[in-house]
This record gives structure tokens, C-alpha cells and sequence, in this order.
């Protein structure tokens, strides 16, 4: 990664308290210029926190954060001139209509593009005369991105903003993602879908009870995570315990499934070449398996610690 | 009935914090009330001599209720009867409204609808909640009566008529939510019938005829058109009349009855007001705060420039017949010129200064109302979607501020307009009829000072911003309503700003006193303006 330039996201230590819980726990995440970076964690991880943060809605309780190199809590103004932001729960005026509010947003930030407005409520499918009360989970995230797309910004903070998007509607709000990440932009995602972030993302950090516990590209990522094996026709399945870097073995009939360490592939292979086999199916390390390695508390305890 | 049951329960648990303040407030009303009159008037010639007051005072008679007789139970009731009354009537549409319409707009209807009960369960089960609370309170302020030293089956009247005045208003407001869209404009619509069945009683007992005696007075008819009128036609410690309570009870099942067949035929979400759509692009104005702000205020404040036009036409239009209705009584009317400065062209100018009073009561409601519109922004996460633009906080403040000044102008003013026609059409101003609304105007700089002292609450304890604006508010009525009766102590009596704004036209203006409001209303709002900075957002 371009190091000597200033990353456009860098917290350090950060630390937020809500009376007794920690929310954030020594976080640290750097998002470098023009990259799409992914933030993935479970609910309650402290992503919306982490947002909130760096748009200095709330103070951290120790820690910093810079966003552009300034601190959001003391300069929310300037911090805010190129930020477009949709929360994560998306609440509008009942009485106001979604043109309205497309409307008051953008002219709170300075004014829509009126192009890019047209574009996105067309290509959303749209309806902006409506009033907020009568929309649907995915419309209301539809107005927060139209007001969010609607302006160019240098930074785009997005908390899990496909929710409640049907399949449609979540390809083209991917293409919008590649366009303002085409005209050079930042954006910091939220997400806790995988397929999302996979198909989008440049790099990732994961979260998991207010720590950064991974971060990388995806290619750094998979290096790290473990291999899939199914196979079929082995005369001694239990062998394979013997083997160094296999983990949940369980046997299904006459296959077996386990997962195999990216460091000790050479071995698992040499281990399971025998002539009986009839079927070997090897998945690559996916996304998924990497989160629930993280995220399920059984796991946790032989996750190696990665830095 | 299980199943409705079990929801009554949940409704009550909802509400376990709610409803007990309410309940215990109003009955330490009660409470204070009697004991301030055990105290003060515990013999029957200084009762007498209130009531005399009282009688020969229209406004009073206004304001307060009906003169009955002496002995200190009546004299409570006839002191505290209409504003408690008042009081559980707003408890009641407000318990309502949260558990239906509120509930329906926020889709967690939708989630009991899901259930195998009937459409109309969940109503039927607030309307259990309601008559329970109702019930409890009806026992909180007997038992607070006795507690005074009132004579128990008095006490037990009159708590019965607090509550039957409660349990009506629970119809009343689940026919209301059934008929509008959203929780905001049920509530709103609610509680102005609330104030319009004050205004009825408060008509018909101003206009009421004196007895010779000076002890009785028996209102006209508007107060038959106003349940809290047959409330307190109930008499609970002179001469006892459950039949009103009965016609009450009636009338609520009836509401109630009615609001359940209503229920029963429409679709969830769905009212007899329909949704009309909205505009496609922001009018003038709508891509800034101030604008919004407006946007979301204007038909509140609507609603209650409507109320402060009905009052200071009451005001304007009923002084001169208010005093013909006095002058008719040869007693009262020598009575009146020996108390009264100025004699009947002074009761006229008495009579519009107390009714300005509550007019700018209205204008300081109208001011908190908007300063708190903030608090449900932030909560309910909108603040966040605002704030996130690169506009500062202080400004966000600042603009609600303007806007919660301007409502407050904009109610006092059309009080001031509204008396003013009423005068002038009945011709009996002393001196030009404009020169109330200068008069209505000089309540503003103390209703400024509560708007700004919610503004503080807002910006140091978020949470607990709608209890403090509202409270405050009711502490100063309370302290400018019952602080002499209390025997409160004057420096607690003049925290209150209300007792420092000038009560034209019986006072004349004092131009120190508004400046002094308008300062401390100032230092409040850049208090808060300061201080909004330096919290955290929070829901």
C-alpha cells in the first residue's frame, strides 16, 4: 500500500464507552486514498460506533481519529464538507416527501449535481412524491443513498447501506460504488455481507467486539484461512487427525470433511493420496468461513492470532 | 379474553413509569390543594369569603370552577376539580393514543396483528389499561382528599368524578386515533378537545348565575356540552349526584364502542384522514434548517394558534357579558365596586387580564413543544442523518430556537388580535381595542425563558428533556396558580417567570421586567447553543 501518502481514515487506540459497556475497544483502522475498504463484523462489533465517531457525532473516550488528516469531534464542519454518509438505520420525516428530503440533505451540503439526482431516483425506481410514512425498509435506504450519491464526495461512510435492497437495487447501488470509486473516491463500507464486500472491496478490516482483529486485502485474507476438503473413499478417515494443520474432521457416510491450514496444504495432499478415493472436492478459502471463524465463540478459542 | 388480557398487561408494563407519575402527580394536586385549604380556610367565614371573592370575579369562575358552598371540602373542589380534571383527562388521550395509533404508525401494531386475536384486541386491551388507571387514580385522589382531613365519602366523590372525566376522555381519544394518520396529530387533536371542554366549562360557568348568598354559583349552558362541566356537576361534597358520573361512563362506552367498530372495519395503518402525497422536489426554503424546522412545526403551531384565537375571543366577546350577568346581582354588583378598582368597566379588563395569563401559557407550550421537536429528532435517529451535513450544531439550535420563538409570537400575538376583534365588535373596550394585543404580546419574554431553559435540558440531559420542559412548565403554573394558596414562600413564588411578566391591562407595562426575562432568556440559549457541542448523540 502507498505508504508515504496520508491515509484518508486512521484511528489509533480508539476507545468508546457507553456507561458500562465498551463499545469500542482499542480500535485501530486505516483507510489509504481511493480505496474501497470493508468493515466487517456481527451487529453489536461497533461499526455504526466507529462511524459515528469518525462524523464526530460522538467522542471517542480516548484514542484518536482523523478523518482528512482533521479531528471530526472538534472541526465536525469542515470534517463534514466532503462526507456523504447513510446511516444504518434509516429514519425520515413521516410528513416530508422523499424528494423533499432527497432535497434537504443535499442542500444542506452544498447542493445536488441536478444530473446525478435525475439518474439515481431513475435508476433506483424511485418514487419521490411519496411521503417518508409510507415507505418501505428499502425505500427509506433508497432516499439515503440518493442524497448520498447525489453530491460527489472525497469520502463515502456507509453503514450497511444495501440493507433491505432487493437483488436489483443492490446491483445498482454496486455500480455506484465502482463509478464514485472510478472518479477516485474513498469509501469506508459497512457490511456484514460477505458477497457484498467480496465483489466491491480493495481491502478489509474485521471487527469483532470493538477490535480490529484482521485487516488486509482479501488476497492477504485468504492466505490466512484454511481450505475445504471433501473426500471420498479413504480407508482410514481417522488418519487424517494425524495429519499437522487439519480441523473439524466429521465423517458422512463414506466421505469425510475437514479443513485444512494454507501452510500445511503440501502435506494434507500427500496425506489423502491413496488409491481408493473416488471424489475430492477442494472449495477455496471463501470470506465466509474467515467470519465465522472469528465470529462464533466455539471457534475462537484456536483462531491463532493474526496480526 | 386471555389473550387480551395478557396484552393489558403488556400495555401496562409498557407504561409502568408513565402512568404512576401521572397518577401520583395528580393526586398530590389534590393533595396540596386540600391541605392549603384545610390550612388557610378552615373556617367557614374565611371560606365564605374566598367564595364571595371568587363569585364576584368572573374569572375566576373561568379559570377555576363553580363556587359551592362553604365547607372546605367544596371549596377544594371547587379550587382544584377543573385542573385535575384536566390533568387525567390528558393522561387518559395520551395512554390511548401511545397504545393505537402511535403503536400502528410506528408498525409494532403490525407485529401483534400477527397474532391469533381478534383486529380489535389490542384496543380493547388499552381500553382495560385506561379504565384501570383511571380506577387507581379515582383512589390516589380520594385517599389524598382524606389524607387532608376531607370527609371520606366526599373524598370518594370526588376522586370518582376525576376519574370518570379520565375514563370518558380514554373514548373520546381512541375514537380520535382511529380517525388520523399519525401519533403527533391524534395526540394534538386530543388534547385540544381537552382544552376546548376547558374552555366549555370555563364559558359556562364564567357566564353563570350568582346565588343571593354569594356562596353558589350555577353555570349557563356551555358547560353542559363539556364532560369536565358534568364532572364537576357531580357536587361530591354538598349534594351528591352519581347520575353524571353514570352519563360520563356511558358516553365513554359509547366512544369506546364506537372506536372498536371503526377498528374492526379498516386495514392496519389505514384512517378516515387520508394520506395525501407529497411534493417532488423541496419548496423554498427546504434545504435549510430553518425551513425544516418550520416545515415540521407550522401545523403545530396551527393547532395552537387556534386554541390562543378561541381563547382571546373569549376573552374579547364575553368580558361585556360577563359583567351585564355580574351587574344583574345588586349584592355582587356593590361587592364589585368596593373590590374591583375601576368597578364593572375594571371587571371587564380583570377578566381579559386572566385569560391573557393563560394565552400565554399557550404561547410557552407552543415554544416547548418546538424545542423538544429536537429531542425526537435526535432520538429517533433523523439529527443523525442532518448532522452528518457539514453544517454546525449550533446552527441546528439556533434555528429550532428561532422557529420556537417565532411560535410563541405567533400565539401570543393571535390572542392579542383575536381579543382585540372581540372588543371591538362588542364595543366595550376601555380605550382602543388594539391596546390588547400589546397586552397578550407581554407574555412572550417569560414563555422565552421557558423555551430557552428546554433548550438547556436538551443540550445537558438529553433524556430527560421532555420530562424537565414539560415539568418546568408545570412547576411555573403551579407556583403561579397555587403558590399564594400553597402559602409557598414569595422568592419560590417568583422563580416562576410568569410572575414576572407584566398582566396587562389590569398591571401596566413593565418594560425592566420583560428585559430582565429577555436577558436570562438569551443567557439560557447560548447556554445551550454552547453546550450542544459537547455531548454525544444519543438515542
Amino acid at each position: 500500500m502507498s505508504a508515504e501518502v496520508q491515509p484518508i481514515i486512521e484511528t489509533l487506540g480508539l476507545v468508546k464507552n457507553f456507561g458500562r459497556t465498551r463499545a469500542l475497544d482499542g480500535l485501530n483502522l486505516s483507510v489509504a486514498v481511493g480505496e474501497v475498504h470493508g468493515f466487517l463484523g456481527p451487529n453489536g462489533a461497533g461499526k455504526s460506533t466507529t462511524l459515528r465517531v469518525l462524523l464526530g457525532l460522538i467522542r471517542a473516550t480516548s484514542g484518536t481519529a482523523r478523518v482528512f488528516g482533521l479531528d471530526p469531534w472538534a472541526d465536525p464542519v469542515r470534517t463534514h464538507r466532503d462526507i456523504a454518509y447513510v446511516s444504518g438505520d434509516v429514519s425520515l420525516w413521516p410528513n416530508l416527501s422523499g424528494g423533499e428530503i432527497i432535497d434537504l440533505i443535499t442542500g444542506l451540503r452544498g447542493g445536488a449535481d441536478e444530473n446525478l439526482r435525475r439518474d439515481l431516483i431513475q435508476e433506483f425506481e424511485f418514487d419521490p412524491r411519496s411521503k417518508a410514512r409510507t415507505y418501505s425498509k428499502g425505500n427509506r435506504q433508497k432516499v439515503a443513498l440518493i442524497a448520498a450519491f447525489a453530491r460527489p464526495a472525497r469520502l463515502y461512510l456507509l453503514d450497511e447501506p444495501s440493507a433491505g435492497l432487493d437483488p436489483v437495487m443492490d446491483a445498482v447501488f454496486r455500480r455506484q460504488i465502482r463509478r464514485v470509486s472510478r472518479d477516485g473516491a474513498t469509501v469506508l463500507l459497512s457490511s456484514h455481507i460477505l458477497s457484498e464486500v467480496e465483489q466491491l472491496c480493495d481491502r478489509v478490516t474485521i471487527i469483532r467486539s470493538g477490535t480490529a482483529v484482521e485487516t488486509g486485502t482479501l488476497a492477504d485474507l485468504r492466505h490466512l484461512n484454511r481450505t475445504h476438503f471433501r473426500v471420498t473413499g479413504l480407508a482410514d478417515p481417522s488418519r487424517l487427525a494425524g495429519l499437522p494443520g487439519t480441523h473439524g474432521i466429521s465423517i458422512d457416510g463414506a466421505a469425510v470433511d475437514f479443513d485444512a491450514d494454507a501452510t500445511d496444504l503440501g502435506a494434507v495432499l500427500a496425506g489423502i493420496s491413496e488409491p481408493g478415493i473416488s471424489a475430492l472436492t477442494v472449495a477455496p478459502p471463501s470470506l465466509e468461513s474467515l467470519f465465522l471463524r472469528h465470529y462464533s465463540d466455539i471457534d475462537s478459542g484456536n483462531s491463532g492470532g493474526v496480526k | 379474553m386471555p389473550g387480551v388480557l395478557r396484552l393489558a398487561r403488556f400495555q401496562a408494563r409498557r407504561d409502568r413509569a408513565t402512568l404512576p407519575v401521572w397518577i401520583l402527580g395528580i393526586s398530590l394536586l389534590g393533595f396540596a390543594t386540600s391541605n392549603a385549604v384545610v390550612i388557610q380556610f378552615g373556617d367557614e367565614p374565611s371560606q365564605a369569603a374566598i367564595l364571595t371573592l371568587a363569585a364576584s370575579n368572573p374569572a375566576f369562575l373561568f379559570v377555576r370552577g363553580l363556587p359551592d358552598g362553604t365547607g372546605a371540602g367544596a371549596v377544594v373542589f371547587f379550587q382544584g376539580f377543573a385542573f385535575m380534571a384536566v390533568l387525567a383527562a390528558l393522561m387518559s388521550t395520551f395512554l390511548v393514543v401511545r397504545h393505537t395509533r402511535a403503536d400502528e404508525e410506528l408498525g409494532r401494531a403490525e407485529l401483534l396483528g400477527a397474532v391469533p386475536l381478534q383486529r380489535a384486541a389490542s384496543l380493547v386491551a388499552t381500553f382495560l389499561l385506561g379504565g384501570a388507571a383511571n380506577l387507581l387514580l379515582s383512589v390516589f385522589v380520594a385517599a389524598g382528599f382524606v389524607a387532608a382531613g376531607l370527609p371520606v365519602a366526599g373524598a370518594v366523590g370526588a376522586g370518582a368524578a376525576v376519574g370518570a372525566v379520565g375514563v370518558f376522555f380514554a373514548g373520546l381519544g381512541a375514537v380520535v386515533a382511529q380517525v388520523l394518520p399519525s401519533g403527533r396529530s391524534a395526540n394534538g387533536a386530543a388534547a385540544g378537545l381537552v382544552g376546548v371542554a376547558y374552555l366549555l366549562r370555563g364559558v359556562g360557568d364564567a357566564l353563570g348565575s350568582p346565588a343571593a348568598d354569594l356562596l353558589h354559583v350555577s353555570s349557563a349552558w356551555p358547560s353542559l356540552l363539556s364532560p369536565i362541566g358534568w364532572g364537576q356537576r357531580s357536587r361530591p361534597f354538598t349534594s351528591p349526584d352519581l347520575v353524571t358520573l353514570l352519563v360520563l361512563l356511558a358516553a365513554a362506552l359509547g366512544l369506546a364502542a364506537g372506536a372498536v367498530m371503526l377498528r374492526r372495519v379498516r386495514d392496519v395503518g389505514a384512517s378516515l384522514v387520508p394520506q395525501r402525497g407529497g411534493r417532488e422536489r423541496a419548496g423554498v426554503g427546504g434545504t435549510s434548517f430553518v425551513g425544516l424546522a418550520w416545515r415540521l412545526q407550522r401545523a403545530t403551531v396551527a393547532g395552537w394558534c387556534i386554541g390562543a384565537a378561541v381563547l382571546g375571543a373569549v376573552a374579547g366577546a364575553l368580558g361585556p357579558l360577563v359583567s351585564q350577568t355580574v351587574s344583574s346581582v345588586a349584592p355582587l354588583k356593590e361587592l364589585i365596586s368596593r373590590l374591583v378598582p375601576g368597578g364593572q368597566a375594571g371587571l371587564i379588563d380583570v377578566f381579559v387580564t386572566a385569560l391573557l395569563g393563560v394565552a400565554g401559557v399557550f404561547a410557552a407550550a407552543a415554544g416547548i413543544q418546538a424545542v423538544l421537536r429536537m429531542r425526537a429528532e435526535e432520538a429517533e435517529g433523523r439529527a443523525e442523518f442532518l448532522l452528518a451535513a457539514p453544517k454546525s450544531r449550533g446552527r441546528w439550535l439556533g434555528a429550532n430556537l428561532l422557529i420556537a420563538a417565532v411560535s410563541t409570537v405567533l400565539v401570543s400575538g393571535t390572542t392579542g388580535v383575536s381579543a382585540a376583534v372581540g372588543l371591538g365588535l362588542s364595543g366595550s373596550a376601555n380605550g382602543p381595542a388594539v391596546s390588547v394585543v400589546p397586552a397578550a404580546l407581554a407574555h412572550v419574554p417569560a414563555a422565552l425563558v421557558f423555551l430557552a431553559a428546554a433548550a438547556v435540558v436538551f443540550a445537558f440531559a438529553p433524556r430527560f428533556s421532555v420530562l424537565l420542559g414539560w415539568g418546568m412548565l408545570a412547576a411555573g403554573l403551579v407556583l403561579g396558580e397555587f403558590g399564594e394558596l400553597f402559602g409557598l414562600p414569595v422568592w419560590l413564588q417568583d422563580i416562576s417567570p410568569f410572575r414576572h411578566s407584566s398582566a396587562m391591562p389590569v398591571e401596566s407595562f413593565d418594560p425592566a421586567g420583560a428585559l430582565v426575562l429577555a436577558l436570562v432568556a438569551a443567557a439560557l440559549a447560548g447556554m445551550a447553543a454552547y453546550s450542544i457541542r459537547r455531548r454525544d448523540l444519543t438515542t
